[in-house]
């Protein structure tokens, strides 16, 4: 094989191995495959389908002795059926595979085995496929799959599965659109800069000029496509880019067909599909399982049986509130065998307040809200506030337009209250940095720059960040357009840099103080005397300096200075740079003999103590605010805001629906249009988003990006009617989830069968309940609830809960220590840890970095995770008090107590059985190892229980560790 | 996941593309057992098919990234002509209007000032060094010197990230996690990627490291950087509880196993197995671990190389160490972060402290590497985020307070091993060492020649997130042939 080909396959099989293959790729892939049988042998090197080919059970005998060819198997007939749709890479690799084996068959068959070549290679030649109707189903049961189950970067693909055949209707979104743009749009797409030849293809307008509708023979398009000549050829052949044969094909049937171009679905309103009542005794209780059982259906799926009541209840309290059932409120929902007894149960959850602490979460993540600020120095900031602003909204079930506007632009409300203008902060959440050298106004810029990605991402699912330099390659928004939205958050009196320091406390303009007239009185006249006696000192400078410098150059008492002095003492007062000297004076006029000097000194260290008390007693949130002379925005050139181009004013991009008349030309006008119900993306996004926290997995997979190179919905009906009926609903939340947790589709079972765990390991055609690893904040909380330690207050300052020794330390320079909270702080929900957002709570994991706006979940399963959950003494002590508390109540059976608490289910016999005998050998253990015992016991600062025997509590320790730790508990299920 | 190959991607390509790159995955038997890098070559997989894309010249990366930005000029650009220039005006024409923090924007002089300490030749390629690093004189003839370095940061955090995402705005996947996610795990045993950071004693500047220096961005988590850790546990909460011996954890895991294995039988969840080998490779690592950053073996005339610094730890010194015993295991990429380099207004008492924390364990990193026969297929990187300004700020007259400002035009950085251009310099500054004279080398293009050294084509190492494939040098970066040998 050619350098150039194994290079390009390498890179295509790249993309295969981390399902990063996209279905143009897929169509270069299968061709390479079929033309290239050393191809096949690479391909095979890296995958066990080898050793399926190689076997000879799915070979079966030919039905009524038909060979099966290339036009006529029956595999490709049913793929250009008008069930057809784009599968994906996998399924097309497979329909090669066969297909080379049918065709060497048939040829060898027909003309014998010097034709075989392809088969030879695939499988060795002893045994040939005769026949592949039975083959074809076990090998790939998919070819008539829903397009969901294809997993495979865009759903849509653009490229049909079959080979040699072309659709009857070939449509612009289902087939065009992907190939275009992956092929052509880089050139002649939105961005107007990098367009070449004048050409557009991305719109039918300027399509036309190379496209003649119905004459692919007059079709300039049509002709580059099949030309061999490299200079006319299109793609160039140095673009990288590729065309199969098929592609061309199918374009030119596209051109055939008139042409027509249809607007990427995300951009079109939703349409809500109308349907009927199901009956009572029918599996659907709601829409969304109309839609979800019309596509079961259709793939010839059933749904899963209805968890179990136990599982239900643990799976719906950890997803509304994000703390597991008690054992009593399990049993009482067990017992409830009264119609709508889980409605009653779903009610009482939607209305707890940690409803709005479990919603705030995911809120958190995409806002990136931390309680400082970032970069170098990193200050904390008092965001709590807006933070319990959320929790409260959610609690409130404030309907999610006004959540929207008022956190957008509660500050251009009329009069506007002071929660109004708290929520404002949303749009301070940014970082900002404080580094000595920095440029405030590059830092500005990119203050904005982070706002535009964070709301377009949040609300539009709109990649907007990519016309920051250039219009955008694929969806249709310009880089003017860009900063036309840019505008609207362009206008704050900020500076972009920290404008207050007090001690660790740091923000920038425009600030909303929380305060009492009386602490508004007190610090104006604290002010006044610290710059009184600042002045006595300033004013004997000179002096002071003389003094101080004789002073220390003396020799000062290391036991008398402060110690950040330390390291310079010995050094001399001329050699100390700008911050030690600084020290060094302050010190000196502490323990001068002249008594009005020292007097001063002592009053500024006084009242800078007594103010930095003060003002962190009065809480400064960041917040909005308008500026009155309108702060001019330019197109910035390459997005670098020292090169400004032409001046633009507020306006959202053409391809969205237009701006009502009058709408003002700020950020209440946008947010006003964010949440209208002509926006076709917002409610969908936003529900979206709400279905992949309840299924971990979002019905458009790619919850960042609906523009034209995200995924395709996998039930797009079912998202229009959930995003209309939002809307209907006033935007009203609760009823959303209400929907959502009551549909008979969340409450399947989260078993997987064989045949899901084959066709459908993601879950994509919801033929069961989700199981998912539950977040590392709702493990560690969890944990804290079975031990009893769980405080459940809501809302307050951050807390400093167990992390280990020295870590902000070695992040941070000399400022942050970390200083653990005692007592009840300690076991707080991790909500409400202090997060540090150069070094987040150490003991999370897959959450969201809080430095920029991240929408979708991570879940990865690492061995750091486990020495988080078996090591971290915050799981280490919460075991240990829960160990206390079971030998405490002497139980009968304390393993099953123990395991139905965590579980909410009783153990089974084997389950039991060996949880007793891990306890046992325990036991065992530690009454050999006392002394080991009581070292266990002492983890974590709790008090001890008394009159215990340490070595029961210690075996029982070792049993709720290891509770803890089951896949069960880690997950919701 | 694809459903058909479902079965297939379990079975092979998860343990081949995922298990080897889990950080810090089975950082177990073959450490434990002593195994040495000859065996790594064959355990070697777990990357991208096709990866590397031609012969690799490194295997690994020692990337010793110094943080608040070494002066270029006191160290590495020789600058005779400056000596005569002391104190004049930095002529307009030489500036080019370039702009300057706001430390130094509203100066009213830009005074030159030279290198504060005589340079001299080193090796037999007569390299000009600064005397403040004889010991990086020692090995010049195995360095690459290249002094036409430049990018667009002038702030720390945005060009410290630049260097290591290749962009400067955080939330990329840094060249570690690239590597992992490219090239997988050299070793089974072994994480591919670790961090290791330091500062000066004197905590002199306010560097931080952000865990976005050695963050995955949008690629799977378990690329990201491990850190090792100078106090406490070297990884967090790696040590057993109190009271619990490994042969209780051992019994615990067992009967954790059987447990999972049950509810596996009843749901058939894949991840449930995962989980299981995760645990397993959690009990292997602690002892694994600690064993790698347990210097007790290494015999005196080695750790004497390093210096008397190598007894702390979390000390550049020792990090070097542990980064030479890590590359013998195979570590793919490893890291080592030391800050303290940003001498605004203590150049003259601070800037040889500095040296002296950083050169000695650097040249013997590099000479003891080379006489174990590693340095030939490791890479050693060494190099701020920019240079500093070759006009004073503050008042140079001031015998002890004066120092230099944040320069990213040119400044200058070192490579060693794996396939450089070893005794050799590239690029050329201008006789004011304020801008590139001669063969540019910018960020997007050094890491395009890392990736190449190491086998990859840089625009072919791709992820596609957001709709697009995105890489390490964004859609910029040439390789510089001319570091590299033939």
């Amino acid at each position: 094989m050619e350098t150039k080909d194994r290079k390009q396959l390498d890179s295509l099989l790249t993309d295969l191995a981390v399902d990063q293959l996209d279905p143009v790729d897929t169509g270069k892939l299968r061709d390479i495959l079929k033309e290239n049988p050393e191809a096949v042998d690479v391909y095979l090197e890296h995958s066990t389908l080898e050793a399926w080919l190689r076997s000879d059970e799915w070979i079966a005998e030919p039905v009524d002795g038909k060979i099966v060819s290339l036009s006529e198997g029956p595999v490709f007939d049913q793929a250009a059926g008008t069930k057809s749709r784009p599968y994906g890479a996998v399924a097309a690799i497979a329909a090669v595979l066969i297909a080379m084996a049918a065709f060497a068959f048939w040829k060898s068959g027909d003309e014998g085995a010097e034709r075989s070549s392809a088969l030879a290679l695939a499988k060795p030649e002893t045994k040939r496929p005769k026949k592949s109707v039975v083959a074809q189903k076990e090998i790939y049961p998919l070819s008539d799959k829903h397009p969901a189950l294809s997993g495979n970067g865009n759903v849509r693909g653009g490229v049909p599965e079959e080979i040699d055949h072309l659709p009857e209707t070939v449509g612009y979104n289902r087939h065009v659109r992907a190939l275009l743009s992956e092929n052509c749009f880089f050139c002649h797409g939105p961005d107007g800069n990098k367009r070449k030849a004048e050409l557009r293809l991305d719109q039918r307008e300027g399509a036309l000029d190379s496209i003649q509708p119905g004459s692919p023979e007059e079709s300039e398009l049509v002709a580059r496509l099949f030309s061999t000549d490299p200079d006319e050829m299109m793609p160039p052949p140095d673009s990288g880019r590729h065309l199969t044969d098929n592609d061309r094909k199918l374009l030119k049937r596209w051109v055939e067909q008139g042409a027509e171009y249809e607007e990427h679905w995300a951009l079109v309103g939703p349409v809500e599909k109308k349907f009927e009542s199901p009956g009572k005794d029918q599996w659907p209780t709601n829409g969304i399982d109309f839609f979800v059982k019309a596509n079961l259906d259709a793939e010839g799926l059933h749904p899963s049986p209805e968890a179990e009541k136990a599982t239900l209840i643990r799976r719906i309290s950890l997803d509304l509130t994000g703390l597991a059932p008690t054992p009593a409120e399990v049993k009482a929902f067990v017992k409830d065998e009264g119609e709508g007894a889980y409605e009653k149960l779903v009610d009482r959850l939607l209305a707890s307040n940690h409803y709005g602490e479990q919603m705030a979460l995911p809120w958190l993540d995409a806002t990136r809200y931390a309680d400082s600020n970032g970069f170098q120095q990193d200050g904390d900031r008092h965001s709590y506030i807006w933070r319990d602003w959320v929790v409260k909204a959610y609690n409130d079930n404030m309907p999610f337009d006004q959540f929207t506007i008022e956190q957008l632009a509660g500050d251009l409300l009329e009069n506007p209250t002071q929660s109004q203008l708290i929520a404002t902060s949303f749009n301070r959440n940014h970082m900002l940095n404080g580094e000595g050298g920095a440029i405030a106004e590059e830092q500005r810029n990119n203050v904005v720059f982070d706002r535009v990605d964070t709301v377009s991402t949040i609300w539009l699912g709109l990649t907007l960040a990519c016309s920051q330099c250039h219009d955008h390659k694929y969806d249709p928004l310009s880089q003017k357009e860009y900063y036309q939205f840019f505008a609207y958050f362009n206008n704050m009196p900020e500076t972009g840099k920290v404008d207050t320091r007090l001690g660790r406390l740091q923000y920038g303009k425009p600030v909303l103080k929380i305060a009492s007239a009386e602490q508004e009185a007190n610090e104006k006249q604290m002010v006044k005397d610290q710059g009184k006696n600042k002045g006595i000192i300033t004013k004997a400078k000179a002096e002071i300096d003389k003094a101080a410098e004789a002073w220390w150059d003396a020799g000062v008492d290391p036991k008398k200075v402060q110690t950040k002095l330390k390291p310079v003492i010995g050094r001399k007062f001329a050699t100390l740079d700008g911050y030690n000297d600084r020290y060094v004076r302050e010190e000196f006029l502490r323990q001068t003999s002249n008594a009005g000097w020292k007097k001063a000194q002592t009053e500024v260290d006084r009242l800078t103590k007594a103010l930095e008390k003060l003002r962190n007693e009065m809480k400064t949130v960041m917040v909005a605010e308008e500026r009155a002379d309108i702060r001019p925005t330019h197109i910035l050139d390459r997005g670098d805001y020292e090169s400004p181009l032409d001046q633009v004013q507020p306006g959202i991009p053409a391809a969205l629906h237009e701006l009502p008349e009058g709408a003002p030309a700020n950020r209440l006008g946008l947010a006003k249009w964010l949440v209208s119900p002509e926006n076709s993306l917002t409610a969908r996004v936003i529900v979206n988003r709400y279905w992949q926290q309840f299924f971990g997995i979002g019905l458009v997979k790619t919850t960042e990006d609906f523009g034209v190179q995200g995924e395709d919905p996998s039930h797009p009906e079912l998202l229009d009617w959930l995003a209309v009926e939002f809307v209907r609903s006033g935007w009203d939340v609760k009823h959303l989830h209400r929907l959502i947790v009551t549909s008979s589709t969340y409450r399947q079972s989260s078993r997987f069968t064989d045949e899901l765990r084959k066709s459908d390991p993601e879950n994509r055609m919801l033929a069961r309940g989700a199981r998912f690893r539950l977040p590392s904040m709702v493990i560690r909380d969890q944990a804290l609830q079975f031990a009893g330690l769980l405080k459940p207050e809501v809302g307050g300052e951050p807390v400093y809960p167990y992390q280990p020794e020295g870590l902000w330390h070695e992040f941070s320079y000399e400022k942050f220590r970390y200083t653990p909270d005692h007592g009840d702080k300690l076991y707080r929900r991790s909500l409400y840890t202090f997060w540090r957002r150069t070094v987040g709570p150490p003991n999370t994991f897959d959450a969201a970095n809080r430095q920029v706006c991240m929408v979708r979940s991570k879940r990865t399963n690492t061995p750091l995770h486990a020495l988080i959950t078996l090591n971290d003494p915050t799981y280490v002590e919460a075991a240990r008090v829960w160990a206390e508390n079971l030998a405490s109540e002497k139980l009968d059976n304390p393993v099953q107590f123990a395991f139905r608490k965590a579980t909410g289910r009783d153990g089974t016999p084997e389950e039991i059985a060996t949880l007793e005998s891990a306890r046992q050998k325990a036991l065992d253990h530690f009454s050999s190892h006392n002394e080991e015992a009581v070292k266990l016991l002492a983890v974590g600062e709790y008090p001890k229980k008394k009159d215990l025997d340490p070595v029961e509590v210690a075996s029982l320790t070792h049993l709720t560790q290891l509770i803890l730790n089951l896949d069960e508990v880690l997950n919701r299920e | 996941m694809n459903p058909v190959f479902e079965r297939n991607l379990r079975q092979t390509r998860r343990q081949l593309f995922s298990t080897a790159g889990t950080g810090l995955g089975a950082a177990a038997l073959a450490s434990l057992m002593g195994e040495s890098v000859t065996a790594q070559t064959k355990a070697g997989d777990g990357g991208l098919p096709g990866f590397p894309n031609f012969a690799a010249k490194a295997k690994r990366v020692i990337y010793l990234a110094q943080g608040g930005a070494p002066s270029h000029v006191d160290l590495f650009d020789w600058k005779p002509g400056l000596a005569a220039k002391y104190g004049e005006q930095l002529p307009d024409s030489v500036r080019m209007g370039q702009r300057l923090t706001t430390m130094t924007a509203n100066q009213k002089t830009l005074p030159m000032l030279p290198a504060i300490r005589p340079f001299k030749q080193y090796g037999d390629c007569g390299r000009w060094l600064s005397t403040l690093i004889p010991h990086t004189g020692s090995i010049a003839d195995d360095i690459c010197v290249v002094n036409s370095m430049h990018t667009e940061a002038i702030n720390h955090a945005p060009g410290m990230t630049f260097f290591l995402t290749g962009s400067q705005i955080p939330g990329r996947p840094s060249m570690g996690a690239w590597l992992s996610y490219g090239l997988g795990n050299a070793s089974e045993n072994l994480p591919s990627f670790v961090v290791m950071t330091s500062r000066d004693r004197e905590n002199s500047c306010g560097q931080l490291f952000f865990d976005y220096y050695w963050g995955s961005g949008f690629i799977p988590s378990k690329h990201q950087g491990v850190q090792f850790r100078g106090t406490g546990d070297p990884v967090m909460y790696l040590s057993n509880p109190n009271g619990v011996d490994r042969s209780l954890r051992r019994t615990l895991l067992d009967d954790l196993a059987k447990m999972n294995e049950m509810k596996l039988a009843d749901y058939g969840d894949p991840e449930i197995e995962t989980r299981m080998t995760q645990y397993e490779m959690a009990y292997r690592m602690q002892t694994s671990v600690p064993e790698l950053t347990d210097i007790n073996t290494e015999p005196k005339h080695i750790l004497d190389m390093y210096g008397p610094d190598v007894q702390r730890k979390g000390s550049f010194a020792r990090n070097c160490l542990i980064a030479r015993r890590l590359a013998e295991r195979g570590t793919r990429f490893i890291q080592l972060m030391h800050a303290g380099w940003d001498q605004h207004n203590n150049l003259p008492t601070q800037l040889e402290i500095q040296c002296r924390d950083t050169d000695q364990p650097a040249a013997a990193l590099v000479k003891d590497l080379k006489q174990r026969g590693l340095l030939e297929d490791t890479l050693v990187i060494f190099g701020g985020e920019f240079g500093r300004t070759p006009f004073g700020q503050g008042d140079i007259k001031n015998k002890q307070k004066h120092g230099r400002d944040h320069h990213g035009r040119c400044f200058s950085l070192w490579m060693a091993g794996g396939g450089v251009n070893a005794g050799t310099q590239y690029g050329k500054t201008d006789d004011y060492a304020f801008n590139v004279a001669e063969n540019p080398v910018h960020v997007h293009d050094f890491q395009a020649t890392l990736l190449h050294a190491l086998g990859i084509d840089h625009e072919k190492l791709t992820y596609r997130f957001q709709g697009r494939r995105f890489r390490l040098t964004d859609v910029h970066g040439k390789v510089i042939k001319e570091l590299l040998k033939g």
